[in-house]
């Protein structure tokens, strides 16, 4: 569904992504794993149109789309749920989904039934500001307007970020819900150990390039990864 | 103290003029966090051109209003195209310089356009001013002021209640989270800057139809006295740009008649210094509307 080939992103001089390679198969969780500074954030930002590459194609769905720009990339399918979620934080809730559905024009107020009903406290503060969401909030916030665009393949980069563990959980529920739903999710995730529990595929990613691959069980077996990612040696 | 009230009609009615370019430059302040100088010399341009078809045709204020608001937004998005849209991301400064270059643009424009000192504009309104017991106040600058309340309130409307209004808010709050919600922000940006041109094109044509004349300074006018007042204003607030170009007319009309005109201006500088020294809570810097 979405295919990435020698992808190079770069900040002036310096090559934040360096050759990145992966693919997304459409219904699967993705997850991709890898230190700070690694360049996961750089490639959601490239692949969503925010960032543009110096050099390498992204494929949708047998289209290129590097070179669109986001708002574009929104209309064909891809929404990104961005690192610090980045809520508009003077806005309501109701507008924030407003805004999410911004492309649709009308005839989404199923969708945000819809959203309500997915998430409750969301229906709670409908009238709330955004800002004054708690962490938790906010990311259910920035997921529910994510899906406000209907997209075909969501975007998550570390949905997790400084929120309490039984929040995360929350969090990965709602994921494995949005998968069986036929929303195909590509995620950045720290946390490898709620990774494991509900994505396919694994792509770890060092200095800007991809280096290693594979599903659950060869992560698992991998000691360096394990040693890194999971925080114990194989007993 | 009847010196003191007539000030202060006289206060509002300059206030009136500077409350409207005060609104123009706090909906692009707003949305694109820049300062457009050029705002003025567009408005002048227009003014100008709604000067030079009245010397053509003789053409009634219904046309020479469409025609400067026309004109002006020509002009502004000439302005945003070549200032704006190339420096969104980052580089304030280049897109404040550059739109500075643009003001000698269009006043030459402007000029090559009229070349003489003055030119004479049809009145707004031709009856005398209303008259309660000693005090008199011009009818033309409660019909500005009216504009002012009016666009206003309208532009609230717009921002709190459409779709549209929705969009320009989620830019103002955060461009790149606007973008990944599949909102164009370029496209945003160029509207938000027609729309403001227009809102500057009536006014230019409020104040040359009020003061029955067109000069060249009009473009650097419009640009300092929109700025001051909406930095008194607090700067990204619509409210309060009302306010502060009320506030920036009654200070002027008050320091010129108690000090004398030479402190007219000095006052409202100094003012504005003040203010900017102190940042007090309502001067707010972020947030918008």
């Amino acid at each position: 569904m979405l295919s990435v080939r020698e992808l190079v992103t770069a900040y002036g001089k310096i090559e934040a992504l360096r050759g990145v390679s992966l693919e997304v198969t459409q219904g699967s969780i993705t997850c991709l794993l890898g230190p700070n500074g690694a360049g996961k954030t750089t490639l959601m930002m490239t692949i969503a149109g925010i960032l543009k590459p110096r050099s390498g194609s992204i494929r949708f769905s047998e289209n290129e789309i590097a070179a669109l720009p986001a708002h574009a990339i929104v209309a064909r399918g891809i929404a990104l749920v961005p690192e610090n979620r980045l809520v508009f934080p003077s806005m309501t809730v109701l507008e924030n989904l407003h805004a999410g559905a911004y492309q649709r024009k009308n005839g989404f107020d199923d969708d945000i039934e819809r959203a309500f009903t997915r998430f409750p406290r969301l229906k709670e503060r409908a009238a709330q500001l955004a800002g004054t969401l708690s962490g938790g909030e906010q990311q259910m916030l920035a997921v529910a307007r994510a899906l406000m665009s209907r997209p075909k393949l969501l975007l998550m980069d570390e949905p997790s970020l400084g929120l309490a563990p039984l929040v995360v959980e929350e969090i990965f529920t709602i994921i494995a819900e949005l998968h069986r739903d036929g929303v195909t999710i590509f995620l950045v995730e720290q946390n490898a150990h709620m990774a494991l529990k509900v994505a396919h595929r694994f792509y770890l990613m060092e200095q800007g390039r991809v280096t290693f691959s594979g599903d659950p069980g060869s992560l698992a077996e991998d000691e360096v990864i394990r040693r890194a990612y999971l925080g114990s040696s194989k007993s | 103290m009847i010196d003191f009230v007539q000030n202060t009609l006289d206060g509002v009615t300059a206030g009136a003029s500077y409350a409207l370019l005060a609104v123009g430059f706090t909906l692009i302040f707003g949305v694109l966090r820049r300062a457009n100088l050029s705002y003025g010399p567009a408005i002048m341009l227009g003014a100008y051109t709604a000067t030079w078809v009245f010397l053509q045709t003789g053409a009634g204020l219904i046309v020479l209003l469409v025609v400067a608001v026309l004109a002006t937004v020509l002009a502004g998005s000439y302005v945003e195209r070549l200032c704006f849209a190339p420096h969104r991301k980052g580089a304030a400064a280049a897109a404040m310089v550059a739109s500075f270059a643009i003001w000698m643009q269009l006043e030459e424009l402007a000029t090559l356009l009229l070349p003489r000192h003055l030119y004479a504009f049809p009145a707004l309104y031709e009856g005398g001013p209303l008259i309660f017991g000693p005090f008199f106040l011009r009818v033309e600058s409660l019909l500005i002021l009216l504009a002012a309340i009016a666009v206003c309130f309208v532009g609230w409307k717009v921002l709190y209640a459409t779709r549209f209004g929705i969009a320009v808010r989620a830019v103002i709050d955060d461009p790149r989270a606007a973008e990944l919600s599949g909102i164009d922000v370029g496209a945003v940006s160029l509207r938000v800057f027609a729309v403001s041109s227009a809102i500057g094109g009536l006014t230019g044509f409020l104040i040359v139809s009020s003061h029955e004349q067109v000069t060249p300074m009009l473009g650097m006018w419009s640009t300092l006295k929109g700025m001051l007042a909406m930095m008194l204003g607090g700067l990204g607030s619509l409210p309060g740009a009302i306010a502060g170009g009320l506030a920036l007319g009654l200070i002027e009309a008050h320091s010129q008649w108690y000090l004398g005109p030479q402190f007219r201006d000095f006052i409202a500088y100094l003012l504005l210094f003040a203010l900017l020294a102190a940042r007090p809570p309502w001067m707010n810097t972020r947030s918008a509307y």
